[in-house]
């Protein structure tokens, strides 16, 4: 078992090098590292402020060294917690200290949009089940639909329309200096925004692998024992109903980092979806790449770990 | 009185009467009749065999007097148990039923048996909702119980999962989760099939062995005679929804009467016959269940019909021996059957002998 | 095995016509008797936004533009970007994934890690990382939207010729002497074709929807109209209060557009059968 383990997160190592480094020689290749750093003062070869900036950050970036060694460098930095400054005001905060701030409020997005999905999901899925192809299961279907087609953007605004402005019943903007409730509170509006859609893909998945164990023989043996309908979904139907949902789960994480981004925009959580965006009009390289890291590894060990557990879950695989 | 009812009274109160069962399933191509029409007892203690071949409603008439049907399944008629009456009762009244008064084990272990739920787990659901143990009480009854069923080293399987057992000890968690409330009734659907051959008449012996113990009656459903020839007391042969014979195992055997069922003796291969001897096979298939055809309906297939037998359908009728009954207008031994068979034998179609 | 129900049903042809039609409509925009989509139609004494009325059909937005002609303008950017992205991802994807079922060995091996390697990226993170490095013209845009199709493209594609490869058609070929190129061509592409049709509707809306995320966050094209960024021009908390066509308009016609897309593209592959879709 401990093989299995191993192994998985071997490869996971071996895939965010890849992507790290990937994503490192593509911005030192396809763009100039020097206004990657500096901003617009590297363009400034008159000023001999400027030049001692270049020269100091030409030193400090080993612009001078070749692009494999520049990222073995970099690497070794990521590795003990640098990330680098950020630039343009030069060595201004650290890009960590910024990651530090924000990466928390996109955690705590994620993982109560994450939350939300299964639990609406789940029941969902249930009554979906116990119900199939009569009137209440197929008015949940086209809603998982409609709900899967729907762009998460559209349903942001959609959302912030009738939920926020119309009912009033969430507030519209998220304040960075609030208490941690409110905070939460603020935070619900647009982790439902990720959340629903999310559901009704989790959902259309366990209602179809529970339709599927529902016909099983043993199903009817729990009904033989005298095994109410409800303790039998619950019971029997559902744990081995949950493989696709696990699965779904963990490559889901992926769309959802990406949702984020979006709906910490229309929603202006200063998270790192925020951060990112700005970088990039900003030309903030380090930011950027940093937030790539970051992103990436939080997907691929999510993985890692769905994989990991669903080899637990499920008895029948040998371990 | 009409003869069948007749022949039914004998012996003590049955523990279920069924009369005038009907099964019908609603689909897309009309209404199935499963099961049209049948009479049947079930006497405490005493081992019935329902035999036939696949299709001919066996497993739905066991599942429709136990009344685990799906919805699209309608029943008519009666199933009295205990005095009561079945048909018509909600599923949440026949819950109580279900796993207490009567149990069932299914054919395939494999399947029957929840793949991520522990052994004991399972066998003690029914203990905790029936009979309301406490998780340890049931416990230790799973535990009597997988020594009751024979299974070496219990205290280890209890902890197991279906997929680490073999076959044959999964049927036996089966049935010992069918016993674990002690039900008066235990339908075994079956229960051999998916068995290696060795293994099957131990779980048989495990069956009567039960019965014998807990006074138990037993229905065996099976398309396998030979399963039934040493196991029952009492044989059904079903045919396209309905009772075409019920016999004590023995006079069956002995004397039986309706051409579909000395078929389905004949093609029983022997120990004792030739090398290369031609396996006896009922040519044609069971007819269609939505648009039975009138008159009798195995006589399509059947070598002895004559006219009236696609016309009118015979009644259920007793031998000199009440107990047992026939559906045939011209029953083996009869006139009719012996000039037929005359004419099978010297036009090279059947063997003579072969009884 | 499930008989293939009669036809693709009416929602599939109901949806294909109106993706015919937005088609259409995107194409001759320019000629259709619209409103013009930059000019401002302030009426004196009145000031914009205007809601929707006989004059204009989806009212306009705070300067006083048509929305329904810009939507419908908007249209014939987001599709050119839809059609681009997936036409990329299944030329690119779909060529890798066919060449690696094909010749499995060491293209398979290349092949799947590159394609391993795209899919350890979060969706949106690569696409904003590639315009962040390159220029965000409609090409680029289109391209990197593509590059995002490229690995499940090809992983259906792969699956797709591996089980077609062992099939005895094949080995029939290739006892006659012909040549791969043929086989890949006249054997097994039309087989793969048809789970490729069903995902490239997908595709298609899945970019669409994409390039809308983009454009709010303002790294869409810079030139042009699309429905994203008509959707963001009206999504201001104030703008949303008082003047909630100016965004539903555009998110309306996305909307009906990426369903018809999905719905079409569902029945496609319900009715082919198709196991290997995941996107």
């Amino acid at each position: 078992m401990l093989s299995y383990v191993a192994q998985r997160l071997a490869l996971a190592v071996c895939l965010l090098l890849a992507v790290s480094a990937l994503t490192f020689s593509g911005m030192n290749l396809l763009g100039d590292p020097l206004v990657n750093i500096l901003g617009p003062i590297a363009a400034d070869t008159e000023n001999p402020k400027s030049i001692a900036l270049i020269e100091a950050a030409e030193a400090e970036y080993h612009l001078d060294k070749s692009l494999p060694e520049r990222y073995v460098r970099w690497l070794g930095d990521l590795v003990r917690g640098d990330l680098g400054v950020q630039f343009s005001s030069t060595g201004e905060p650290p890009v960590s200290n910024i990651i530090k701030e924000r990466a928390p409020r996109t955690a705590v997005l994620l993982v109560m949009a994450q939350s939300l999905a299964v639990l609406i999901s789940i029941p969902w899925a249930l009554l979906a089940a116990s119900r199939a192809r009569r009137p209440a299961d197929r008015i949940s279907t086209v809603t998982s639909f409609l709900l899967i087609a729907l762009p998460n953007f559209a349903l942001a605004v959609i959302l912030k329309y009738l939920l926020a402005i119309k009912l009033g019943w969430f507030p519209i903007t998220y304040t960075a200096n609030d208490p941690f409730l409110s905070r939460i509170y603020q935070t619900f509006l647009p982790a439902l925004t990720i959340a629903l859609p999310a559901a009704a893909v989790y959902q259309r998945l366990l209602r179809t692998d529970l339709i599927t164990t529902l016909q099983e023989d043993f199903i009817l043996m729990a009904r033989a024992k005298g095994v109410s309908k409800w303790k039998v979904l619950l019971r029997h139907a559902l744990r081995p109903s949950f493989f696709s949902f696990i699965t779904v789960f963990g490559i889901n994480t992926g769309a959802l980092i990406g949702g984020s981004l979006v709906v910490e925009t229309i929603f202006r959580i200063p998270g790192l979806g925020t951060t990112i965006v700005e970088a990039i009009i900003r030309d903030d390289f380090p930011v950027v790449l940093a937030v790539v890291m970051i992103a990436t590894s939080v997907f691929v060990l999510v993985n890692v770990l769905v994989d990991i557990l669903y080899s637990f879950l499920d008895p029948r695989v040998k371990r | 009185m009409s003869q069948t009812q007749a022949s039914l009274r004998g012996g003590p109160e049955p523990l279920v009467s069924v009369r005038g069962l009907r099964t019908l399933f609603a689909t897309e191509r009309g209404l199935v009749r499963a099961v049209d029409g049948v009479d049947l007892n079930i006497h405490k203690g005493r081992s019935l065999g329902i035999v036939g071949e696949s299709g001919c409603g066996k497993t739905v008439l066991s599942r429709s007097i136990m009344g685990l049907l799906p919805s699209t399944a309608h029943r008519e008629g009666s199933v009295r148990y205990k005095g009561q009456e079945l048909v018509g009762k909600s599923v949440g009244s026949m819950r109580r039923f279900w796993g207490q008064e009567m149990s069932m084990v299914f054919q395939n272990p494999m399947v029957s048996l929840n793949p991520v739920m522990r052994i004991g787990e399972q066998i003690a659901e029914p203990l905790r909702i029936h009979l309301g143990m406490s998780r340890s009480d049931a416990r230790d009854t799973a535990l009597q119980l997988l020594e009751e069923v024979r299974i070496p080293e219990p205290k280890r399987r209890l902890r197991q999962y279906a997929h680490e057992l073999s076959g044959g000890m999964r049927q036996r968690v089966v049935i010992a989760i069918a016993l674990s409330c002690g039900p008066a009734i235990l339908f075994a659907d079956e229960p051999t099939t998916a068995l290696d051959v060795t293994v099957q008449s131990q779980i048989l012996d495990l069956i009567a062995e039960r019965r014998q113990d807990r006074n138990m009656a037993v229905v065996l459903v099976t398309h396998d005679l030979g399963v039934v020839a040493g196991h029952t007391d009492e044989i059904a042969v079903m045919y396209a929804g309905k009772i075409v014979e019920r016999a004590p195992t023995n006079e069956l055997f002995a004397n039986v009467k309706m051409p579909y069922t000395r078929s389905l003796l004949r093609s029983i291969p022997r120990l004792d016959d030739d090398p290369h001897t031609r396996l006896h096979a009922i040519s044609g298939r069971p007819p269609d269940l939505i648009d039975p055809p009138s008159g009798c309906r195995f006589a399509p297939r059947c070598a002895y019909a004559r006219e009236k037998c696609h016309v009118e359908a015979p009644p259920l009728q007793p031998t000199e021996n009440p107990d047992h009954v026939y559906a045939c207008w011209y029953p083996v031994g009869s006139a009719e059957f012996v000039e037929r068979e005359e004419e099978l034998v010297a036009t090279g179609v059947h063997v003579r002998g072969r009884q | 095995m499930t008989a293939a129900r009669r036809g693709l049903g009416f929602g599939f042809w109901l949806s294909i016509s109106w993706l015919i039609v937005i088609s259409l409509a995107a194409i001759f925009a320019p000629w259709l008797p619209l409103k013009d989509p930059g000019e401002n139609y302030i009426v004196a004494g009145a000031r914009p936004p205007y809601g929707p009325s006989s004059t204009h059909w989806l009212g306009t937005d705070q300067d006083a533009r048509d929305v329904f002609a810009r939507t419908i303008f908007g249209a014939r950017t987001s599709l050119v970007i839809g059609f681009g992205a997936i036409s990329f991802g299944i030329i690119l994807g779909g060529t890798l994934g066919v060449l690696s079922g094909y010749f499995r060995g060491w293209t398979d091996r290349i092949a799947s890690i590159v394609m391993l390697i795209l899919l350890s990226f979060p969706g949106l993170i690569l696409a904003i990382l590639i315009t962040a490095l390159l220029d965000r013209g409609l090409a680029t845009i289109a391209i990197t939207l593509g590059i995002l199709g490229v690995a499940p493209v090809g992983r259906l594609a792969r699956a797709s010729t591996l089980v077609f490869a062992e099939r005895d058609f094949v080995t029939a070929a290739r006892a006659i002497g012909s040549s791969n190129r043929r086989i890949i061509v006249r054997e097994l592409l039309p087989n793969v074709v048809i789970p490729m049709a069903a995902l490239s509707l997908l595709g298609m809306a899945i970019a669409i929807v994409a390039e809308g995320g983009l454009a709010f966050l303002g790294l869409s094209v810079d030139e042009g109209v699309t429905w994203g960024k008509l959707i963001l021009l009206g999504a201001g908390t104030r703008d949303l209060e008082r003047a909630p066509w100016i965004s539903f308009g555009p998110i309306s016609m996305l909307f009906l557009t990426v369903l018809a897309l999905n719905y079409a593209g569902d029945r496609l592959r319900d009715y082919f059968d198709v196991k290997d879709i995941t996107l």
